[in-house]
Order: structure tokens, then sequence, then C-alpha cells
């Protein structure tokens, strides 16, 4: 899926002077398969870039299309085939189900297409270094291993994208590089691209594209 | 496990109070329904008049028997009792303005003879088939609705001839004659019973039999309505006798009592009815506004759910599924406790002489159906709005 944002200014950011090679305002094409870092300080839009790609922000100038379709026709049915098949997203702020425990969360996702069985599940867990977690809450586990769990749920569904909205920021080093080792090779597998936000680390990961902000 | 996320955090007490209202409100709705109707239809079939409907005269006073005020009803008089608000229709009993007499005629039954009485009522009063209300010169037989009062004596005439009695369906197959004369002629006519009235004290025929002997036999004087009969308007009793007292009329008691308790019973039911209309509205919007407060709880579950790919329309069925089991829960268990109810009032009803059918109404279910449908539109139409309002 071919992801295209034509001049585009969120409402919010529509009065603040953006750089000449930011994405606000420009022609953007995210080609299909690329692996893509945005990279950006703090209040620069990284999550309302995130948040209007996928659907929840309607607030912005300009057109985005998949496929060359405008989202801004989508119906809630379009959005839910989108979120269940095309594009993947980890949340900044997780989005997980406090109360549930990991496996819980895990499986909520994983039950809308029974992808993986639970004993691939907790290979992915173990990658990471948490499967030791499974039946704990997920409010009750430190925020760098509900960012793992994050992780994983994302990757329990078939998709063409990945957004990732500072997925790594409560990680050390090694864990975020065993993340997007999971991430890199889990995108492969699909042919999938990612767009990865970042503060300014980039991980030691070779982009095909990078944006700025 | 959706079911597990969304319906965790909840206030039972709120629910739990919302559930007896609905309960209650659905149990009494039911069983008022149904009695409503019942005693309504209290009356109906057991005799040939309808079940709001009252033969009734002027009172014999003595000015009356001295010929100072009549006993008769004008046409005047008919035509205003007529324009009352609670009264269906006013007709007059028309009589024999002939000589006329009742005799057996059968070889299994000894022959038995009397000068008889007859009258004859409009069709829309009678609770008979119509086919077999009807007669014409030539016909084999005058169909006739006998009083109770008659068979009785009938009956003693046949003990005291050392025949034994005969039932009501009995003597329905046996042969009887009309013989009609005046001074000139006479003709005898085969007769038939084909019902029997406590209401009416002579003999009923078709009209155009009493039209066929007033035509022919009649010795030519001047015919009086001395009686009329009166059909109520449902629950309306109490002011029909009000109007017989106000005009100095009277009816057979038995009628008076029957119309009366109906009127009461009818009415309390009435009460009972718009009190669980009330109570099921209340609690139905008790319940929506629980559905409404559990969604609004959930907020942040929903909207993650859509946001992960959960399709609005599976959350929408979860909270749908929910309280469609909830009230349907509630259905039942008022259904069953309404079957209980009805056991323990038709109880009371038997023990207090009012005789009502216990086969439960159509109406009484239609109620709970009606009820569960709007209910149930209505917890979609909630769930729909607060879900796609994440969306």
């Amino acid at each position: 899926m071919e992801i295209v944002l034509n001049h585009i200014i969120p409402t919010p950011l529509s009065s603040i002077e953006h750089r000449s090679e930011s994405i606000w305002g420009n022609f953007i094409e995210l080609k299909k398969g690329k692996h893509i870092l945005l990279n950006a300080s703090s209040g620069k839009g990284k999550s309302t870039f995130t948040n209007t790609l996928i659907g929840l922000r309607k607030d912005y100038e300009g057109t985005i299309t998949f496929d060359g379709q405008d989202i801004k026709n989508y119906t809630p049915d379009n959005w839910t085939t989108i979120r269940q098949s095309k594009i993947s997203v980890i949340y900044q702020d997780l989005q997980l189900f406090e109360d549930l425990t990991v496996a819980e969360n895990l499986l909520l996702k994983n039950n809308l297409t029974n992808l993986f069985s639970e004993k691939e599940i907790l290979e992915m867990l173990e990658k990471l270094g948490i499967e030791n977690k499974w039946n704990q809450k997920c409010g009750l586990l430190s925020m760098g291993q509900q960012q793992r769990v994050a992780i994983v749920r994302s990757l329990l569904q078939p998709f063409e994208w990945l957004i990732m909205d500072e997925p790594f920021s409560h990680l050390d080093n090694d864990n975020a590089m065993l993340g997007l080792d999971l991430i890199d090779k889990r995108c492969k597998d699909l042919n999938s691209g990612f767009v990865l936000t970042s503060l300014g680390s980039s991980y030691n990961y070779e982009y095909d594209q990078e944006l700025k902000l | 496990m959706l079911e597990k996320l969304l319906f965790r955090n909840q206030d039972k007490t709120q629910l739990l109070i919302a559930i007896i209202g609905a309960f209650m409100g659905i149990t009494f709705l039911i069983t008022s329904i149904h009695y409503i109707i019942k005693v309504n239809e209290f009356g109906k079939g057991t005799d040939i008049l309808g079940p709001n409907t009252i033969i009734v005269q002027k009172k014999v006073t003595n000015s009356s028997s001295l010929n100072l005020t009549k006993t008769d009803f004008s046409l005047r008089e008919i035509e205003k009792m007529k324009k009352e608000r609670f009264i269906e229709e006013v007709k007059p009993v028309i009589s024999n303005n002939f000589d006329i007499s009742f005799e057996t005629s059968d070889p299994m039954v000894p022959y038995f003879r009397t000068d008889v009485f007859i009258q004859t009522v409009d069709q829309n009063f009678l609770d008979v088939k119509t086919d077999k209300w009807h007669w014409k010169e030539g016909d084999e037989f005058v169909p006739m609705i006998m009083p109770r009062e008659f068979l009785v004596m009938l009956n003693t005439f046949m003990s005291a001839s050392g025949i034994p009695q005969i039932s009501e369906d009995l003597v329905k197959e046996v042969k009887f004659k009309f013989k009609l004369w005046n001074d000139s002629t006479e003709e005898r006519v085969n007769v038939r019973i084909i019902g029997f009235t406590n209401e009416v004290s002579s003999i009923l025929v078709p009209a155009s039999f009493m039209k066929f002997g007033n035509d022919k036999y009649s010795d030519g004087s001047n015919q009086k309505i001395t009686q009329i009969m009166i059909s109520g308007k449902e629950g309306k009793f109490g002011l029909v006798e009000e109007l017989l007292n106000k005009k100095g009329l009277e009816s057979k008691n038995a009628q008076m009592v029957i119309g009366r308790l109906k009127s009461v019973v009818g009415t309390l039911f009435f009460v009972v009815f718009g009190i669980s209309i009330i109570a099921v509205l209340a609690s139905g919007l008790v319940l929506i506004q629980y559905m409404q407060l559990l969604i609004s709880r959930n907020e942040y579950e929903v909207r993650t759910l859509l946001r992960i790919g959960y399709n609005p329309k599976e959350i929408i069925k979860s909270f749908f599924l929910y309280f469609v089991k909830i009230f349907g829960i509630v259905s039942g268990i008022g259904f069953l406790t309404f079957i209980i109810f009805k056991y323990f009032l038709d109880k009371m009803f038997l023990t207090g002489g009012l005789y009502i059918d216990t086969k439960i109404t159509i109406l009484s279910i239609g109620a709970l159906i009606l009820t569960y449908l709007i209910f149930i539109i209505s917890s979609y139409k909630t769930a729909k709005k607060g879900i796609f309002k994440q969306f």
C-alpha cells in the first residue's frame, strides 16, 4: 500500500513555520516496503503524524491517500480493515489494558486474525526477555516491559505498514535493539514497510528514507 | 475476553435496582393486561346476551298502576338514551301481539301445552351464530331461545309424569310446536330450541317470525314497547347504572351485579396497568442509562479496541447482547411470576364467584414481546451511539 501525504498541515500546527524539508506542507510519498525514520524533537508533531495516518485525527488541510484513495472518505468499516490488516501501530502511550494480563492483552489482538499460536507469541516475548510476564497484569509491569508487550502486540496481525510512535522511549539500547530486530524480521517476512518516529536516536539501523518535521 | 474487558467495572447495585424495577413493571404489566381482558370477557358465552347487555323496564309504581304514569318507552326516549357516551346501543324488545301456545310434539315426551309470551330482540345483542338465527315462511322449524326457568318447569312436569328429566342438550333434540291463532284461523309450526338464557324471562324468536305472527294473527291493537335492551360500553357500567336509577328503570339484579363487579375490578386493573407502564418505562430508562454509564466508564477500552482493529459492530454487539440477555432473563422471570400470580388470583376469583377463563391472553404475551422489542431496539441504538462516538 502506497501512502501519499499531499501538502498536509494539521490545524494545531498551521500557525507554526515549518522547515522546507518538513513533511508538513510538502508532497511526501511513502513507498511500499520502505523502512523510514521520522526524526524530530519533542512537540513537533510525531504523534499527530501517527494519529492522522491511522484516521484518529481529521483536523488537517491537504490530503492523505492510501493507494490513491482519500482517507477522509473512509467509513468505519474501511478503517477497521485498515487497522486489522494494512497498518499496525505502536502508540506512544502504548494503549494497553492495564487490568488485563500480558496474555489477555496479546490474545485480544491475536483473536482478530488468529495469526499466531500461544507458543509463537510466547517465543516473541522470549526474544524480548519478558516471557515470564505472561500471566502478569500489564498495569504491574514497568514502562519498559509494557513497551515490549506493545511491540509484540503490534506484530500479531498482517500489515503493510508498521507505524511506531517512539516505540523504544523507555528501553535501554540493548532492549531497543532486540525490539528492532524482531520488528525488522517480521517486516521482512511480510515485505512490509515501517515508519519509526524517534527523538533523535536511529538505533544503528539502516533506513531507506528519513523524514523530518 | 471482550466481555471480561468491557463488563468488569460495574456498579452492581444500580444494575440490580434497574433489574428489580423492570421485573416488577413487566410482571404487573402482563398481569394487569391479562385480567383487564379476562374481566371484560367475563360473562361472554355463558348466556345468549352479550356480556354488557341488560334488559330494562320502567319500575311499576302506584301511579303507573293507576295509569297516571306510563310504563312503556317512546321512540324519543330510546333515541335520547342512545346519545349517551357510555351507551353502545339501545333497541326495543318486541313482544307478540297475538295468541300463541307452546306444546310438545314428540312421541318420546308426554303431551304438554302452555300459553306463552314470546319476544324478539335485535340480532346484534344476541351471542348466537347468525346462521342458526333466522326464519322464513316454509322453513322446517322456528329457532327459539328458552328461559332456563322454563326448562326447570318442564322437568318438574316430566318428573311428575314419571319420566326422567332431560338435560339442556337433550331438550334441543325434542320436537315442539308453536300454535298461533286468532278468532278466525290457527296454525302450528315446528320449533327447535337452540339455546338457553337466564336473563330473559320469555321465549325469544327471530324477528321475521314475530313479524309474521303479528301481521297474520294480531288483534290490531297498538304494540307498546315495555322493555328495552341496553348495551353499555366496556368498563362504563357504573354510568349505565346511574342512568337507570335517574330514569326510574330496573333490571334483573344478577345482571346489575355482574356489570358492577366488572366495572370495579376492571377499573382496579386499569390503575395497576397505568402504574405498570410507568414502572416499565422508568426501569427501562434506568437500564438504558446504566448502559450509557457502562459505555462511558469503558471509554478507554472501547477506544483502544477500535484502535487495535476491533470492528465497532462487534463492540456494539457485546453491549447489546449483554442487555438483551439481562432483559430476557427479567422478562422470563416476570412471566413466570405472572403465571404464579395468575394461579393464586384465578383461585381467589373462583372463590369469590368470578368464574373467569384461565387461558393466558395473547395480548399479555404481545405486551411482553412488545416491551422486550422496544427495550432491545433502545439498547441497540444506545450502544451504537455510544460506540460510534469513540470512533
